[in-house]
């Protein structure tokens, strides 16, 4: 009787694949809050997996618009501050509700990413490139000199989210509201992609030509990716300030935009999954490992040329990212497997 | 800007769906295409033949709106029956109006699968909104499904069907040819432009197109412009073919009549003397 | 009137170190087809070098500029060696995010093998000199005229000389260049050694006001990519001419208007600009073949 049941919920969560993944994915990742409670992780784990969860829904969006529709923004990290800074002053200065704060938050930044992008991207894909990268100094001086909202050089502080109003967070509630948020993106990234705007995107992609020749705005399409990369950007700004509690500005730099291009360089562009392992490498690594190797480890640049010479190296000779090593370590295994089988078989070993 | 308002007031004949007028394009002082003039009559398989360089594919390119001509008229029967001139149109806008190509070189998605790419094909008919797409909601799910099942529909006609879900990238040169053309099939179009469609298939495959091509002319209604190399094909399978050279008109007329027409066998075959 | 004509004086130098910059991106992206985002971050490890050069020797800053050229020259070699010559089958955007991937390992490197700590780089020659009420250093002439010589000295050999043939035809066209026996992996390593070779210097007549440090070409590499924008990426004269135009405007609205918003304010005006005229101020419209 048991053995029925559990028969039909597996085929349940097969057919719900995969969705069924990230959610079960995220039960997983609610549990470990629970682990540093009754003390089995230390916390200082939460934060650098808080951080790479963050990072992880900034990089999706990032994927969206350079993955499937082939553009590069280097403004990233200036528009993940220009939602902490948004976040901070109205929930900490105004006492905006938490919700409206996110709305206006992410809101804000996309009517910027929009001008930018009406500007930039009217030409070629390629000089969003350096308008974002011109917007972003421009953000980081507004961090900067727009001292009575931003607090200048000494950052600004925020306080855990409080949900409808009366209900407040801690820092576990906090990495939920994280967890959450992370699986939601990734559901709403699988949907984009397999609707008919995904396949607009990729056909942008693919050649602009045939894209348009069946009808795709091209113009419109790029407006509408590097819109949806922004709000995924300013989104993960106002997670970042509700669980780390605080923001400066020389947090939001090139450095960083470039290090959210390496997290789906290395793991895999075009794929869901293959953002998270991403983000584990490039923003967990180097604290997790990098960190604690002797002598060299003590380099605060390590971390930095790792991720670089990863970037190239991924890009050389396993262009897809580094997700597809399953698909690799699977053919891997059935060779062997195959391999087996002939010795048994005949006796003798087959010629491949 | 007058004379394109008294041209379009004058209609173009009830069974022409194309009439192109004085269509010019230069590049940099070369002229590409010069003057150029011809219409195609409603389920006409008409065929624009010319030594390489004679500027075809600009021509398609011209009608399509992917170049703007620097002068002339492109007036089109649209799908809802009015005359429009395309002339400044965005080349985006071209499908909507029942206007659809292939290309030279294969420009389709090869990360895509062959279903996907055939839907790209009728983008236009998508409309549910972005909210709705994200979020799943009937009208998005109902419109994909119903798409969904034209594009198999158009699969199994151009014999598809079995590879609907695998990837472009790595099908043979002949199936990706099968595939573009299958796409344009799915906007219900009043001219299909193919542009080389017979490149690269080898007889029996060239043999089976101009059948198909026939086909899908009595099947959607449509009028068909091609361009090819391939005299046989050509000669075999279209109404009326337009000879250029050099961007300017040799000659317009049956296929008998245009291999029997000397200043086009000099332009393929050259003169001996100048 | 002595403060436009100081002005005037400040921008021919400061247009000049832009325009050194802007010719080492465009110079690649002619002949590469790719844009060098971590030109900013090689011409300032260089940069470096040449300085501990200084410090460890003691030459005058001249000499020390040249051997940071060379070492930059070297530098351009190495990259285009270990990388950029494996990058010919890739597309365009993984060629960008390459050498992304670059400014990553020299803003890595730097802070490791030279600390964090700016240092001092002085001026190539000291005193000034008065024209019309407005003070002009003789370290500004110098660079001013060195800038001015190199370029035309490019110009001249992209014009007239055999390597300059062969970069203007791998520029164009660089599949049929190889075709007609143009060794064109010589003229992609040579445009990034040169284009090395041009940041450092511009980096070093930058030095003797923002001292060399990690951050010191951020703001001249922007304004690089933009004077190569608003020029156009057709020609190799239209991004050195924007870089003065950017130069004199960025003086004129600091001067003018504001001296902390004259960045921010002239990103502006330039995106703005760039509606106007998509294709640069020189460029021509680029017809796409189908």
């Amino acid at each position: 009787m048991l053995k029925g049941k559990e028969n039909k919920l597996i085929e349940r969560y097969k057919r719900c694949r995969p969705y069924s993944d990230y959610i079960a994915f995220g039960v997983l990742l609610i549990m470990l809050p629970i682990l540093v409670e009754i003390g089995v992780l230390k916390y200082s784990y939460l934060t650098i997996i808080a951080g790479i969860l963050i990072y992880s829904i900034v990089a999706l969006g990032l994927n969206l618009l350079l993955g499937y529709s082939g553009l590069i923004s280097l403004g990233t990290a200036g528009f993940m501050g220009l939602g902490t800074y948004l976040a901070a002053y109205l929930t900490a200065d105004l006492n905006l509700p938490f919700e409206l704060s996110l709305l206006i938050s992410i809101a804000v930044p996309m009517v910027i990413g929009i001008l930018t992008g009406l500007v930039s991207l009217r030409i070629e894909g390629f000089y969003l490139a350096i308008a974002t990268l011109a917007i972003s100094e421009i953000f980081r001086k507004v961090f900067v000199e727009l001292e009575v909202i931003t607090n200048g050089f000494s950052g600004k502080k925020a306080g855990y989210p409080e949900l409808l109003g009366f209900i407040e967070l801690g820092r576990n509630g906090s990495f939920v509201v994280i967890v959450v948020s992370l699986v939601a993106v990734m559901i709403i990234a699988h949907n984009i992609i397999n609707s008919y705007t995904g396949r607009a995107f990729q056909a942008m992609r693919g050649s602009e030509a045939a894209a348009q020749a069946m009808g795709v705005n091209i113009y419109k399409y790029r407006l509408l990716s590097f819109a949806i990369a922004v709000a995924f950007s300013a989104l993960g700004g106002v997670l970042y300030i509700h669980f780390f509690k605080y923001t400066y500005p020389n947090a939001w730099t090139l450095t960083l935009s470039l290090n959210i291009l390496a997290v789906i360089i290395i793991g895999g562009i075009r794929s869901i999954p293959g953002t998270i392992l991403g983000s584990f490498i490039v923003f967990g690594v180097p604290d997790l490992v990098l960190k604690r190797l002797p002598i060299i480890g003590d380099f605060d640049g390590l971390a930095y040329i790792f991720n670089g010479v990863l970037i190239i190296l991924v890009i050389l000779f396993y262009p897809t990212g580094l997700i597809h090593i399953k698909y690799d370590i699977r053919k891997l295994a059935s060779k062997i497997r195959k391999g087996k089988e002939n010795y048994s078989d005949h006796g003798s070993v087959s010629a491949e | 800007m007058i004379m394109e308002a008294l041209v379009q007031s004058e209609k173009i004949p009830d069974n022409t769906v194309l009439k192109i007028e004085n269509l010019s394009i230069a590049f940099g002082g070369l002229k590409a295409v010069d003057s150029l003039s011809f219409d195609i009559k409603e389920k006409e398989i008409f065929g624009l033949i010319g030594p390489n360089g004679a500027g075809k594919t600009t021509v398609f390119n011209c009608i399509t709106q992917f170049y703007r001509p620097d002068s002339g008229v492109v007036l089109f029967r649209t799908n809802t029956g009015e005359v429009e001139n395309l002339v400044g149109k965005k080349p985006h806008e071209i499908i909507s109006k029942g206007l659809v190509r292939t290309f030279q070189n294969i420009e389709l998605i090869r990360e895509l699968s062959v279903i996907d790419n055939i839907l790209i094909g009728s983008h236009i008919e998508f409309k549910a909104s972005l909210l709705s797409q994200i979020l799943k909601l009937p009208k998005a799910r109902k419109e994909e499904e119903r798409l969904r099942k034209k594009a198999e529909e158009v699969l199994k006609y151009m014999g598809l069907y079995n590879i609907k879900d695998q990837l472009v990238a790595g099908q043979p040169y002949g199936v990706l040819k099968k595939i573009e053309l299958a796409r344009t099939l799915m906007c219900n179009p009043k001219l299909i432009i193919l542009d080389e469609p017979a490149a690269g298939l080898n007889e029996v495959e060239t043999l089976e197109l101009i059948d198909k091509v026939r086909e899908i002319r009595d099947r959607y209604n449509c009028a068909i412009l091609l361009v090819e190399h391939d005299m046989k094909f050509v000669t075999d399978l279209c109404d009326r073919i337009c000879a250029i050279s050099f961007g300017k008109l040799l000659a317009i007329g049956t296929p008998q009549e245009i291999q029997a027409n000397e200043q086009v066998q000099a332009a393929y075959l050259g003169k001996e003397e100048e | 009137m002595s403060i436009f004509i100081q002005i005037l004086l400040n921008s021919l130098e400061t247009g000049g170190i832009y325009a050194l910059a802007a010719l080492g991106i465009i110079l690649i992206f002619r002949t590469s087809n790719t844009t060098n985002y971590a030109q900013g971050s090689i011409s300032m490890f260089n940069a470096f070098i040449a300085t501990y050069i200084l410090i460890g020797t003691g030459l005058p800053a001249y000499a020390v500029a040249i051997l940071g050229m060379i070492s930059a020259f070297l530098v351009g070699v190495l990259v285009d060696r270990i990388v950029i010559s494996r990058t010919q089958k890739i597309n365009p955007v993984s060629k960008q995010i390459i050498t992304l991937g670059l400014i990553m390992i020299f803003l890595g490197l730097a802070p490791m093998i030279f600390g964090t700590d700016p240092l001092q780089f002085p001026r190539f020659i000291y005193g000034s000199h008065e024209i019309m009420g407005a003070t002009i250093s003789y370290n500004a002439i110098v660079n001013i005229s060195v800038g001015i010589v190199i370029m035309l000295f490019l110009f001249f050999m992209l014009q007239k000389s055999k390597w300059g043939l062969a970069v203007r035809a791998t520029a164009s066209n660089d599949i049929v260049a190889r075709m007609m026996g143009i060794p064109t992996t010589f003229v992609t390593m040579a445009s990034w050694a040169i284009a090395a070779a041009l940041g450092t210097l511009a980096a070093l007549m930058l030095a003797p006001t923002t001292s060399v440090s990690i951050s010191m070409m951020d703001g001249v590499q922007i304004i690089a990519f933009l004077a190569c924008v608003l020029g156009g990426f057709q020609t190799f004269h239209g991004p050195v001419i924007a870089a003065y135009i950017i130069g004199f405007a960025s003086n004129f609205i600091s001067f003018y208007i504001s001296s902390i918003w004259s960045d921010s304010i002239l990103y502006v005006l330039i995106l703005i600009a760039i509606l106007f005229k998509p294709n640069g101020l020189f460029g021509k419209k680029m017809v796409k073949k189908v």
